[in-house]
């Protein structure tokens, strides 16, 4: 017990010294609240969440303790900050207590007394984790002021005087295990700790470091499911127009931004040059707020953020999926086109015409019906009417795309070779995927019920879909409007069976490029991989499984023309070249178009392109073919 | 400027068109309806003069209560007014019973202008428009574009063969029949369908008009095109067979 080194803290104060502290205490409690009262009127003077649900609760508890309490989302997407990050957040966590006890001690309500066996040992234990967390601001500082990695943006003045009030606080604390005497120099560190303190509790409201107090909350409540989109209520709600129509989950995450920056770097938009940075989204909300307030009127998108960046997003999930306080990048996105959309401020010619043909047509395409019924037919496709086990869905793009119909023909040859029974139905409109990510309620709402209304008419219990897209779309989005079937992606219905399937060792190498809606949206991400290594010995991509690249295709971008800047799809796949990999496997009839382009203004050498499902359709006997 | 638009409900082109028993009319019962394109194009070209000129829109359209679907439409794309002249008879009616119909509602209205679409997508007959400027009492022009407001009246853009056009200076009151592709059309919005709830929809029956039924054309029997394939091969070198091709695109299909 002994061994153990004994803190020194100053025995008695006299009457001007609590005063002073007192004082100080006041102001500086009172340099907190100015800022930080009115940032919280903000955000409880916002709308109600309509959908917001405390309940369940379990997994509300289990992101909290993995993501706050172990840090577990920081560690494991940036290993080193991370973990410099979580040592500090550790010695805070420690130091409540030692901090209270430090300020009880001047009014003579200290409750840990150095030289007794629990504050002896409380006390040494925050010694080990104030070593630690010294070090790692140290190298935090290093990082942020020398390293300066781009995603951290502009430096500010504020981060270097934190991470020295950081530093100075467990410096002066460790020295009072050294100073025992004389009593001046005791004192001097106590009031050098307890400046430190009072310096840096007015500065957490005025920075990024709001977050300390702020992110235990918006990891707490957020809505949970990931890039879910919130209904729209009553008859005035028409996405995120104006101030007025922010609620107080986005103000919250608004104001939890840490700006870190990872949901930037891992945005294709970004990175391809455009104009979007869904941190900078996030800021321009906050902005707003401080500017105009959560009553107004004044439009979102104006001074704070753009038009074309909110329709650059490919809705990849990225940046929600990295973010380390729980904002909700993608609501936050679709909410702000489905204010231009549903008022009609969105003024683009793709965007018109896509509208147009779904609310004539039934397909995203703008293609006529018969063209689906003539694919049907020559294909002896049966039509589904409740007897069979599986309704084959087939999607706007294996119905009328010829590469989607390739894929969709591919997995009906399994389908029969397994004996599995299936239809597809006679009459199919668009899931509505990308008029929902766009924004347009009144037509996601139109192919929802219309949709829902054939699967009830035609007794359907089960569906299997080649594309990611409708698969989240009927499985999420259509319960606004209704109980959607259950839904398989063809990949997950392949794994099941992949035993049965012809499967031959080949030296061939295979990459499987993650898409993001079944990957992030869905988190299947060994399925898929289980029926490419069928065929061959699959390698990753350096960014692979969570941290895929998208194919620039998502949240209805494929059907907005030409993009600017560098193109997602080009990207990707050279990035999916460079593995030497000589088949690049897809999943999702999307990614399979984009990188079909992609590859073919590549030129020669390029790695062959298929689906899983022609993968896994290879090999199998010819009489089942057609 | 107070404007009327004449829509018409037509089958959605994708739909599959059967004839019905009797051979006089088409098999409803799998249809689905739309706006007639050329109609939505007068629709746009008239939302288009009132935010720029002020004034209002009417939509006015004639058939059984499935076109009330389509009124609304008009409405939630920012119409001001419906006016649905409930008939259930639309089939046995030639352009001049609809006309007659149409010019009993819109008369007591007074227009500036009226607009509708140069034909419909169904039968047509691209005279409605036409006899119904007639019937009103009024000037009209066809096949067109663009429409300009001028100090004494309006600048029109009318579509003439082969890539020419002729412009029109007109006085108003007017009426117009207009052709597809002149503008670009706007979608419908969630905004647009909640305030078309509060618009005024007024249902007035064919029998209270009092336009007798005495067509002046019977329709004896409607059949189905006959469906025709026929291959050419395009002899010469890539180059000459290209530029025959582009030549036949152009003048045959029409479609360059």
């Amino acid at each position: 017990m002994n061994l153990l080194p004994t803190l020194t803290e100053p025995r008695h104060f006299v009457l001007w010294e609590r005063a002073l502290f007192a004082a100080l205490a006041g102001a500086s409690a009172y340099g907190f609240w100015r800022r930080f009262g009115p940032i919280l009127g903000r955000i409880l003077q916002s709308k109600k969440d309509p959908d917001f649900r405390l309940f369940p609760i379990t997994k509300r508890v289990r992101d909290f303790v993995w993501e706050v309490l172990l840090e577990a989302k920081v560690i494991r997407e940036r290993p080193l900050a991370g973990v410099a990050h979580a040592l500090v957040f550790w010695a805070f966590c420690v130091f409540a207590l030692v901090t209270l006890n430090h300020c009880a001690a001047i009014l003579g309500l200290g409750f840990l007394d150095p030289a007794g066996r629990v504050g002896r040992i409380y006390f040494a234990v925050a010694a080990l984790f104030a070593i630690a967390c010294a070090v790692a601001i140290a190298c935090l500082f290093v990082r942020r002021f020398f390293v300066q990695p781009q995603w951290l943006g502009r430096l500010s003045w504020e981060s270097g005087l934190i991470a020295l009030l950081i530093f100075m606080l467990m410096a002066t604390y460790l020295a009072a295990f050294f100073v025992a005497a004389p009593a001046g120099a005791v004192r001097a560190l106590w009031w050098a700790h307890t400046l430190a303190l009072l310096a840096f509790l007015p500065l957490i409201p005025h920075t990024k470091h709001l977050h300390l107090v702020l992110s235990p909350f918006s990891v707490f409540l957020s809505r949970g499911g990931f890039a879910q989109i919130p209904p729209l209520r009553g008859d005035e709600d028409f996405g995120l127009v104006a101030g007025k129509d922010l609620t107080r989950l986005v103000s919250l995450q608004a104001y939890s931004c840490v700006e870190c920056g990872r949901c930037m770097e891992h945005c294709p938009a970004n990175a391809t040059g455009k104009q979007l940075n869904p941190k900078e989204i996030v800021l321009g909300l906050r902005g707003y707020l401080d500017e105009f307030g959560p009553a107004s009127e004044e439009p979102l998108l104006g001074k704070y953020a753009s038009q074309q960046a909110a329709f650059e997003c490919t809705t990849c999930g990225a940046c929600e999926f990295q973010c380390p306080v729980g904002i909700e990048h993608v609501p936050i996105l679709v909410g702000l086109r489905r204010g231009a959309v549903n008022t009609g401020a969105w003024d683009d010619a793709y965007g018109a015409k896509l509208f147009l043909a779904l609310e004539k047509g039934s397909n995203a395409l703008g293609l006529s019906t018969t063209e689906r019924d003539k694919f049907v037919e020559k294909n002896a496709l049966s039509i589904f009417d409740g007897t069979q086990e599986y309704c084959l869905w087939l999607g706007c793009m294996g119905a009328y795309d010829p590469h989607g119909r390739e894929i969709v023909l591919a997995l009906v040859r399994i389908m029969r070779h397994l004996g599995t029974s299936f239809g597809v139905l006679r009459k199919e409109k668009c899931s509505g995927d990308p008029v929902r990510r766009l924004g347009n309620d009144f037509l996601f709402q139109q192919l929802a019920e219309a949709n829902l209304d054939a699967m009830v008419q035609n007794r359907v219990k089960k569906i299997v879909s080649i594309c990611p897209h409708c698969v989240r779309t009927i499985q999420e989005d259509w319960k606004e409007f209704g109980t959607p079937p259950e839904v398989e992606h063809h990949s997950e219905f392949l794994a099941k069976f992949a035993s049965q399937l012809p499967s031959f060792q080949s030296q061939q190498k295979i990459v499987f490029h993650d898409p993001c809606y079944l990957g992030r949206y869905r988190n299947a991400y060994n399925e898929p991989r289980q029926v490419a290594a069928l065929a061959g010995e699959l390698v990753e991509a350096p960014r692979s499984r969570e941290r895929s690249f998208c194919c620039g295709a998502g949240g209805g971008l494929a059907f907005l023309g030409e993009e600017r800047g560098e193109r997602v799809s080009h990207v990707r796949a050279a990035e999916l070249a460079a593995t030497g990999a000589e088949v690049i496997a897809a999943a999702c009839p999307f990614c399979n178009t984009m990188f079909r382009d992609a590859l073919a203004a590549r030129g020669g050498g390029a790695p062959e392109l298929m689906d899983i499902a022609q993968i896994a359709a290879r090999r199998l006997p010819e009489r089942n073919a057609g | 400027m107070k404007i009327v638009v004449a829509i018409k409900q037509v089958p959605n082109r994708d739909a599959p068109v059967r004839i019905a028993a009797g051979g006089k009319w088409i098999d409803e019962s799998d249809l689905e309806w739309a706006m007639n394109e050329p109609d939505a194009h007068a629709l746009e070209e008239a939302l288009q003069l009132k935010e720029q000129h002020g004034g209002e829109v009417i939509v006015v359209s004639a058939g059984p209560e499935r076109v009330a679907a389509t009124i609304r439409e008009a409405l939630a794309k920012g119409a001001d007014r419906g006016l649905h002249i409930v008939s259930d008879d639309l089939g046995a009616r030639d352009a001049l019973g609809v006309a007659r119909l149409l010019a009993a509602v819109i008369k007591p209205e007074n227009p500036d202008l009226v607009l509708t679409g140069l034909q419909s997508e169904d039968l047509g007959l691209g005279q409605t428009g036409v006899i119904l400027a007639e019937l009103l009492g009024l000037p009209h022009a066809t096949l067109i574009l663009h429409v300009e407001k001028t100090d004494a009246g309006l600048k029109v853009k009318r579509e003439l063969e082969e890539g020419w056009f002729q412009s029109i200076d007109m006085s108003l009151p007017a009426l117009l029949t207009m052709q597809s592709g002149g503008n670009k059309l706007r979608y419908a919005t969630l905004m647009g369908i909640k305030r078309a709830k509060s618009k005024e929809m007024r249902a007035v029956s064919a029998a209270e008009l009092g336009i007798e039924l005495a067509p002046v054309v019977t329709l004896e029997q409607i059949s189905a095109p006959k469906k025709q394939k026929s291959t050419q091969i395009l002899s010469g070198s890539a180059k000459e067979a290209a530029a025959a091709l582009v030549e036949k695109l152009k003048t045959e299909a029409r479609v360059l």
